[in-house]
């Protein structure tokens, strides 16, 4: 048995995983596919200031490696959360992420300061990425110092643990989470969809109704990892992998590359179970090669030579528990 | 919020056989690693190859059959995830999800006729609502065969899938065919017209109908305009089945009884919705 706990900031889990905001329920809908007992956390769909009706239909579109939606945040909205959804968490037996979203940097304050007072919440994630608002433009995280500026709103309301999730469809994430972390985040999550299309050329129908949407799934995962690589290159706060997880060596990777824990999103799609069974491979896994602590993995990519091109300049040293070479 | 219903799991189930069906459609009898309860007509579960053939998400299909430790789906090959099903041999595994969906309502003996209007592979739902219904549903009373009609509509023959066996139920069975090669020529609505004109169906039926969006369309004009209770068992994209993907919207009524919201999900609220409940024009 390896030990398995980690810790993102001041918050400890009793393991890497952690559900996907969007992609399992809002609270404990799905504990009877798995039981908040095996995870980590569970963090939920976006909750915004307002009820938001989502997108029209169709909002899923399959392609050949992975999953493209334009959701569009439906949800209730705060009022309904607060009243609906937080109280049954109250003795939830993993830890609660209310992930937040907004059109407008002091939405995510207003919700912020909603939910601090809330013993049931243990920590936040502040989606600065959601490629199906706004047109897809994606202001609050392509910017490092808007990015910034709405962590420091947030965090001037609320002493909750803040993570900050980045969206890939940029030209250097490092920039954006140097943001987040000179803003107060206490972690980086790396990272939201792809930006993405699919059409059908018989008809010429686009698969979404909205006709640019996120991309998910095993095909975005040397994306996502990449961009998880960078963050943890880029700051000091912990990282917090996403993006194509499907299996416990997709989460050692990230894990390697400097990761702290993951999320893990569109594979809960074609099985909710999986979620459950991911500590107990990670287990095995590590059983298999001898390795007693999980966290002595992370950040243990050893990489060839001196710090890659693609670093950003002022990124701190490889760490390699191997030695680099 | 809504949720999965709580008898839903996940498991893997063997392979028992493939066989082939009409025209394009096989009929699929798995084996799940634990025997599952009875299961109520028109619930669904989610079926996925996990050897890497099959697509990212998996394929919903309703529950054809039940036969003590196995059961069965009509599955019409239609794209990579219904061929890489269609493909499968005996012994291979398959992640299955379910029973998933709320299924039909009670079909009870003792009222109107329950009219069943099925559009090709909306079948599917329709032979164990019958063999339910003849047994008697949530205690009401057993429905006689003479009350039970099954309209199957398809655009040719080779649609008509496993009619024969509906046939064996012994319930009235009607076929329609849009190329007239089979039955009726024309589509279940019609045909309906037709046997209520010709005085063998009153005009107060109860309506169930599973098929393509513009039949349910026409099947709830047709009911909201002679007021007639109606049920519709939807065939919607899903990503998920469980209601996590937010991918299978259906618009409801504002003035219906699920108007506070703008929409509901299709695979946790549904499958099978009153036709009052929502509004089919959006989806197309």
């Amino acid at each position: 048995m390896a030990r398995l706990e980690t810790h993102v900031g001041p918050l400890r889990l009793r393991n890497p995983i952690l559900s996907a905001s969007g992609t399992f329920g809002h609270g404990l809908e799905m504990q009877h596919f798995a039981p908040p007992q095996t995870l980590g956390g569970l963090v939920s769909k976006t909750v915004t200031l307002k009820p938001r009706p989502g997108n029209p239909h169709p909002r899923i579109a399959e392609t050949e490696a992975g999953l493209l939606n334009s959701i569009g945040l439906e949800n209730r909205g705060i009022e309904a959360y607060l009243r609906d959804v937080l109280p049954s968490m109250a003795n939830a037996d993993c830890a609660v992420v209310t992930n937040i979203g907004g059109e407008k940097p002091e939405d995510f304050a207003a919700i912020a300061a909603l939910l601090d007072s809330r013993p049931e919440v243990d920590a936040l994630e502040v989606n600065l990425s959601c490629p199906n608002v706004q047109g897809g433009k994606l202001p609050f995280s392509t910017d490092a110092k808007l990015a910034e500026s709405v962590i420091r709103g947030v965090r001037a309301v609320t002493t909750k643990p803040l993570f900050a999730k980045l969206s890939p469809n940029v030209t250097d994430i490092g920039e954006i989470a140097r943001g987040c972390e000179a803003g107060g985040a206490d972690a980086i999550t790396a990272v939201n969809t792809l930006l993405g299309m699919s059409v059908d050329w018989r008809t010429g129908k686009p698969g979404l109704n909205t006709v640019v949407g996120g991309y998910s799934g095993s095909g975005v995962k040397p994306v996502a990892l990449r961009c998880a690589f960078q963050c943890a290159r880029a700051v000091k706060i912990p990282v917090i992998g996403c993006g194509g997880i499907a299996r416990a060596s997709d989460v050692l990777e990230f894990l390697v590359v400097g990761c702290s824990a993951v999320e893990v999103g569109t594979s809960c799609f074609s099985d909710p179970a999986n979620l459950a069974r991911l500590a107990a491979e990670i287990d095995a896994l590590l059983d298999e090669r001898g390795i007693a602590d999980l966290a002595s993995l992370i950040g243990s990519v050893r990489l060839p030579g001196p710090p890659v091109a693609t670093c950003a300049p002022g990124a701190a040293p490889a760490t390699s528990a191997g030695g680099g070479r | 919020m809504p949720a999965p219903p709580p008898d839903a799991r996940s498991f893997r189930s063997e392979v028992v056989s493939v066989v082939p069906c009409g025209a394009d459609a096989v009929l699929l009898t798995i084996r799940p690693e634990q025997r599952l309860p009875a299961i109520r007509a028109s619930r669904f579960f989610m079926l996925r190859r996990e050897d890497g053939l099959s697509p990212a998400i998996p394929r919903p299909f309703s529950i054809y059959r039940q036969h003590g430790d196995t059961i069965e789906f009509l599955i019409k090959v239609m794209g990579r995830g219904t061929s890489a099903l269609a493909q499968c041999t005996p012994g291979m595994k398959l992640r299955t999800l379910g029973p998933l969906g709320n299924g039909w309502p009670t079909l009870s003996g003792g009222g109107a006729p329950w009219v069943m209007l099925a559009g090709g592979v909306g079948s599917a739902p329709f032979y164990m609502a019958i063999e339910q219904a003849l047994a008697g549903m949530d205690s009401a009373p057993p429905a006689q065969r003479s009350d039970l009609v099954y309209l199957f509509g398809a655009a040719h023959k080779g649609f008509l899938y496993d009619v024969d066996a509906f046939e064996r139920l012994g319930v009235r069975v009607h076929t329609a065919t849009i190329d007239g090669s089979h039955g009726f020529q024309g589509n279940v609505l019609q045909l309906l017209g037709q046997l209520q004109r010709d005085g063998q169906l009153p005009e107060r039926v109860r309506l169930l109908a599973c098929g393509p969006e513009r039949m349910l369309e026409a099947v709830a004009h047709f009911a909201d305009e002679r007021h007639l209770d109606c049920w519709l068992s939807l065939e919607t994209l899903m990503g998920c089945g469980v209601g996590i993907c937010n991918g299978c919207p259906i618009p409801t009524n504002p003035e219906g009884p699920r108007g506070s919201w703008g929409n509901v999900k299709c695979c946790v609220e549904g499958p099978v919705f009153k036709s009052t409940e929502i509004l089919l024009g959006a989806l197309h």
